[in-house]
């Protein structure tokens, strides 16, 4: 196996493991406080900046997801639904531009790589209000189902960055294997279905990876474009607890903050299993 | 800049299966794949056109009036390049704002990626529990801009935090870190860098698509780990490495949510945090000069796509592709 | 077996270019016309005026947008409020959207710039006339002229802090007035007195220097980026913060203010600079009196309740320093209705029924404030039982005695009157300026944003 110290195998894992340890400690600090403070009660948490509480108070988590008329499950349920949309439309559409992109030669093709680059570059700040017209003259804003805008371009690859990511991880497959198929007469969409599509595992799951947790924590389109309570997502529902000027459950939202981690963690840890079993490629060049 | 040249390889002659073309002879195949390339590319045409576009050319339009989001716009101003001008001569907040966006994406992208190749060599290994290790590392990610973690950022790097307790523990007293003009950015660098998990896992998905016939075959070369880290994994890994470099530099200039929290919005203190996209939000919304605000977006497209011309045009000489295309 | 292309296999595709050519101009006309249609229509469907249907048949099903900010408590109450319309009139319903006030406003603009403004809006000083000046808000005043809209039982200093160049672009929903905040339990602690009301600015500075002194907190918040401070301090003076279309102050008084907080920083009487920049926001949850790092804060009367829950210690309120009918009614909030809504009659009737009617008036209580009409306001006072609530009632009734008239609804540009009053204050605070350069930097700025420049 590769390894990169001149230690025995044991001693070498042993010192991987501690280097790692002692970064995860520091990385998870913030965390860990996060945790404590979920756990005070609003007087501590404007006073007590320790990692602990004195008065140990669970009921911010009963408190937060019995606060509102919806339970905070309800939150959870559209954000979820969202963010499988999200991944499924990311993953099938991003992947056939980035196979066109990657792999086929096309007409302007570079100017519409260009472009879709370009699509990255704007803040979207500039674009909401825009956005916000078009999709009005859609028809999509507002009942029946308000997630129109924020999904359907999920379906048609508007985030440009996955594409991007695919078209590099694409362009990590050998070319042989795809003149191997072509010499053998297999099209363009043959190639895609037998060579690409089974090698595209890495970029498929880290797109998976990444619009799900986009989609869970992206704050303001989703506050944009849903208006009615029980249609709120996740992060939108966070900033409910807190109002600077009026109310600030500040305990319940900390609370409601770390059960939201818990999805998008399960769900890393549930797909990254899938990057795991690298690519054994000596079964197609044999 | 974009993707090169023809291929060296050709199309193959030969009789094809029929394909939409069903054209035979040379041009056949290679107007099949020109239309495929098309057919696949439709969903993401169909996006560029229907939703992307439009937007983008009215934000556009709008960067040259006077548009405040609450006239509509029929009755919006056209003002010509005064925008542009207002921002580039008379406006010191814009100039502030860039040099905080260029210092935080100089020192933060770099080590940030140093951070997270560092992070995914050591895990780029089955060891019993190494994926629960991913997780936890790529926790801090998930968090996105929360309020919440801007709650406990402030809280652990002011005059009192957790991090000054550790600083005193070697006889150090730190400074306001959060709370000081002359710190507060810094601590939004922590705050990116500490947030590596979403490139550390990339560099792990393109570690594992390294073949691992490569390493046998270099240590049966008698090459030590160093040599292979050098001969193998960089090279093979390099157009991940170049995707997230490219990926984070770009969205270490956009960086707008961790400054957004961080500050409450102001870019404070003292406009210390004031970051690109922060100033773009705050004349756009808060103080309604969307036109404004729609011109300093498209200043900072044209500059980044600058940065990434550079950025792709150096990838040339290093980046290494296995489709025989090196750009 | 690879081949270069043949020149043959050259020629098709040059042709195809030439072929693109016209395909490519097509395309871009099609971009062209892509732009203007949706430019074209939305500009028809913010342009439509009128539509308020006068006589509208009184038993015809209405669904009313409602949009405002707050927290689940605020939304439980006026969801029972506007479910008493609905019992009064079974064919009006709502359509309410409610949300924290991070990003409400930008969530306001948004939907005003598509068209689709709610009927209904709650906002507030600080966006009043942004909004009225641009047409956006319905002129209530023909609606308060006819009876449809009845605030005779507002008090009336208050109900016209809510006309913008003549028009009355919205009705106040609760009063509140300054108020300065301290930690009662610090000071017994200490055997210190309290701060009064009437006590000059030099006075309150020694008597929190000498908290700093005794009891190793220090005594009170620096206010001088707080706008609302700023604003007693210059009517005290018989200035003003906007009179007209101008700023009501000379930059000499802009110097004057950074250098009376300079002088209380340099005797200890305010924290230092960072902990200031802590306790300059508006969250309740970060006041420093409510996190211990000062002995006093300076917010809003009505935020004392709040402000309570968050501490284990008690709180008093008083008004700010200086002379107290230099204070004024403030509307902490208002709702407004979209000018181009077409159920405009109903919406004013709901805001005239939440205004007025008694029991929408005990429903909504002191949320936003205290009630604008004062029959309201006596019944909700008497019933309430929360001693802190009832302490700041008391001081608001009692400081309401003494107000002088109200200043004048801030200019547009506001907002960012407010944000580079922080910033100057601050350089001030950092020692990164002297008082002179900062108020320089900050009387042009303010003269920049309300468009004086």
């Amino acid at each position: 196996m590769r390894g990169r110290l001149s230690l025995p195998p044991r001693g070498r894992t042993v010192v991987r493991l501690l280097i790692l340890i002692v970064i995860l400690a520091v990385v998870l600090y913030p965390l860990l406080w996060m945790l404590g403070t979920s756990v005070k009660s609003r007087e501590e948490i404007a006073t007590n900046i320790g990692l602990w509480p004195d008065v140990f108070t669970p009921g911010n988590f009963r408190d937060g997801w019995q606060n509102f008329d919806v339970s905070f499950g309800r939150f959870f349920a559209n954000s979820a639904m969202v963010a499988v949309l999200t991944v499924v439309g990311n993953a099938v559409s991003c992947l056939l531009a980035a196979y066109a992109f990657a792999r086929l030669r096309f007409r302007m093709r570079k100017i519409w790589f260009a472009i879709m680059i370009g699509t990255l570059l704007l803040p979207g700040h500039v674009l909401i209000i825009p956005q916000y017209v078009l999709f009005k003259q859609l028809g999509w804003v507002g009942e029946p189902w308000p997630y129109l805008p924020l999904l359907v371009p999920q379906f048609l690859a508007t985030e440009a960055f996955f594409v991007f990511l695919m078209v590099q991880f694409m362009r990590g497959i050998p070319y042989e294997l795809d003149e191997a198929a072509k010499i053998d007469g297999a099209s363009p969409y043959t190639v895609f279905r037998h060579v690409i599509v089974p090698l595209s595992r890495p970029a498929l799951v880290t797109t998976a990876i990444f619009s799900f947790i986009w989609a869970w924590n992206d704050f303001f389109r989703q506050l944009v474009f849903l208006s009615d309570l029980q249609d709120y997502t996740v992060p939108v529902a966070l900033t409910l607890f807190i109002d600077s000027t009026s109310e600030s459950a500040v305990g319940p939202m900390f609370a409601m903050s770390l059960l939201s981690l818990v999805p998008v963690f399960l769900f890393f840890v549930a797909f990254q299993r899938l990057l795991v079993e690298g690519i054994n490629t000596s079964g197609i060049k044999g | 800049m974009a993707v090169s040249t023809a291929p060296p390889a050709a199309v193959p002659a030969g009789p094809a299966s029929p394909g939409p073309a069903s054209r035979r002879g040379r041009g056949g195949p290679r107007r099949r794949e020109n239309i495929a390339g098309y057919v696949f590319l439709s969903p993401w045409l169909l996006g560029l056109m229907g939703i992307t576009a439009i937007p983008m050319l009215l934000s556009l339009y709008l960067s040259f009036t006077n548009y405040d989001a609450l006239t509509d716009f029929s009755a919006v101003k056209w003002v010509g390049f005064d925008n542009y001008r207002t921002m580039f001569t008379a406006d010191p907040s814009y100039w502030h704002a860039v040099r905080v966006t260029v210092m935080f994406a100089l020192i933060a992208v770099p080590l940030k990626l140093a951070t997270a190749l560092g992070v995914a060599l050591l895990l780029n290994r089955a060891f019993r529990g190494v994926g629960l290790f991913r997780g936890l590392f790529y926790l801090p990610s998930l968090l996105g801009g929360s309020v919440a973690l801007a709650i406990v950022w402030v809280n652990m790097f002011n005059r009192e935090g957790a991090f000054n307790s550790l600083l005193s523990v070697f006889g150090i007293e730190g400074a306001p870190w959060v709370n000081d003009p002359d710190w507060a950015l810094e601590t939004l660098m922590v705050l990116a860098i500490w947030q590596f998990g979403a490139p550390m896992v990339i560099f792990l998905a393109g570690l594992k698509q390294i073949p691992t016939e490569l390493y046998e075959a270099a240590s049966v070369d008698g090459a030590n780990p160093w040599r292979q880290f050098r001969a193998v994994t960089l090279p093979m890994l390099s157009p991940v490495i170049f995707f997230n470099l490219v990926l984070e530099t770009i969205n270490g200039f956009q960086g707008f949510t961790s400054a957004f929290v961080l500050s409450n919005g102001t870019g404070g203190p003292v406009d210390s945090t004031l970051m690109y996209s922060l100033n773009l939000y705050i004349k756009g919304f808060t103080e309604l000069q969307m036109g404004y605000a729609s011109a300093m977006a498209w200043v900072f497209l044209v500059a980044i796509a600058l940065i990434t011309v550079v950025l792709f045009s150096t990838g040339r000489f290093w980046v290494h592709y296995s489709d025989g295309e090196d750009r | 077996m690879h081949r270069a292309p043949s020149p043959r296999a050259v020629e098709p595709t040059t042709r195809h270019h030439r072929t693109a050519s016209p395909g490519s101009g097509l395309r871009r006309r099609l971009l062209a016309a892509l732009v203007v249609i949706p430019l074209a229509l939305a500009a028809a469907a913010c342009g439509d005026d009128d539509g308020g249907s006068a006589a509208a048949d009184p038993n015809k099903p209405v669904e009313l947008s409602i949009f405002w900010w707050g927290a689940e408590g605020r939304a439980k109450l006026t969801e029972d409020a506007l479910a008493l319309y609905t019992k009064k009139h079974p064919n009006v319903t709502f359509k309410k959207t409610w949300q924290a006030n991070q990003g409400y406003f930008d969530k306001l603009a948004t939907l005003t710039a598509g068209g689709d403004a709610p009927d209904i809006f709650q906002i507030d000083d600080n966006y009043l006339t942004e909004y009225a000046s641009r047409n956006v808000t319905l002129d209530l005043t023909s609606y308060k002229d006819g009876g449809k809209l009845d605030l005779t039982k507002f008090p009336e200093s208050l109900w016209k802090y809510g006309v913008v160049d003549g028009k009355l672009a919205g009705v106040a929903f609760g009063e509140n007035t300054q108020g300065l905040v301290y930690n009662k339990t610090l000071l017994d602690k200490n055997n210190l007195p309290a701060p009064t009301t009437g006590m000059s600015w030099a006075d309150f500075i020694t008597w929190a220097e000498n908290v700093s002194k005794t009891a190793k907190v220090p005594g009170t918040q620096d206010p001088s980026a707080d706008y609302k401070a700023f604003w007693v301090w210059l009517r005290q003076q018989g200035k003003d913060l906007y009179k007209d279309k101008q700023l009501g102050f000379t930059e000499q008084d802009v110097t004057g203010w950074f250098e009376l907080w300079k002088g209380a920083r340099d005797r200890g009487a305010t924290p230092t600079a960072d902990v200031i920049h802590e306790g300059n926001v508006t969250d309740i949850s970060k006041q420093l009196v409510v996190t211990g790092k000062a002995g006093t804060s300076w917010v809003w009367a009505n935020q004392m309740p709040e402000l309570k829950k968050n501490t284990k210690d008690e709180l008093g309120v008083i008004a700010y320093p200086g002379d107290p009918s230099a204070q004024w009614a403030r509307a902490s909030m208002y709702f407004s209705v979209f000018r181009g809504s077409d159920k405009k009659d109903v919406a004013v009737d709901v805001i005239n029924f939440l205004s007025n009617d008694p029991e929408a008036g005990t429903v909504l209580g002191t949320d936003r404030g205290l009630p604008s009409n004062m029959d309201i306001r006596k019944a909700v006072s008497e019933s309430v039982t929360d001693p802190n609530m009832k302490q700041s009632i008391a001081v608001e009734n009692e400081l309401g005695a003494k107000f002088g008239p109200s200043p004048q609804v801030p200019l547009k540009g506001h907002s960012k009157v407010r944000s580079e009053l922080i910033k100057a204050a601050e350089e001030v605070q950092y020692s990164r300026k002297t008082p002179a350069e900062a108020a320089t930097a900050f009387y042009a700025a303010c003269k920049a944003a309300i468009g004086q420049a």
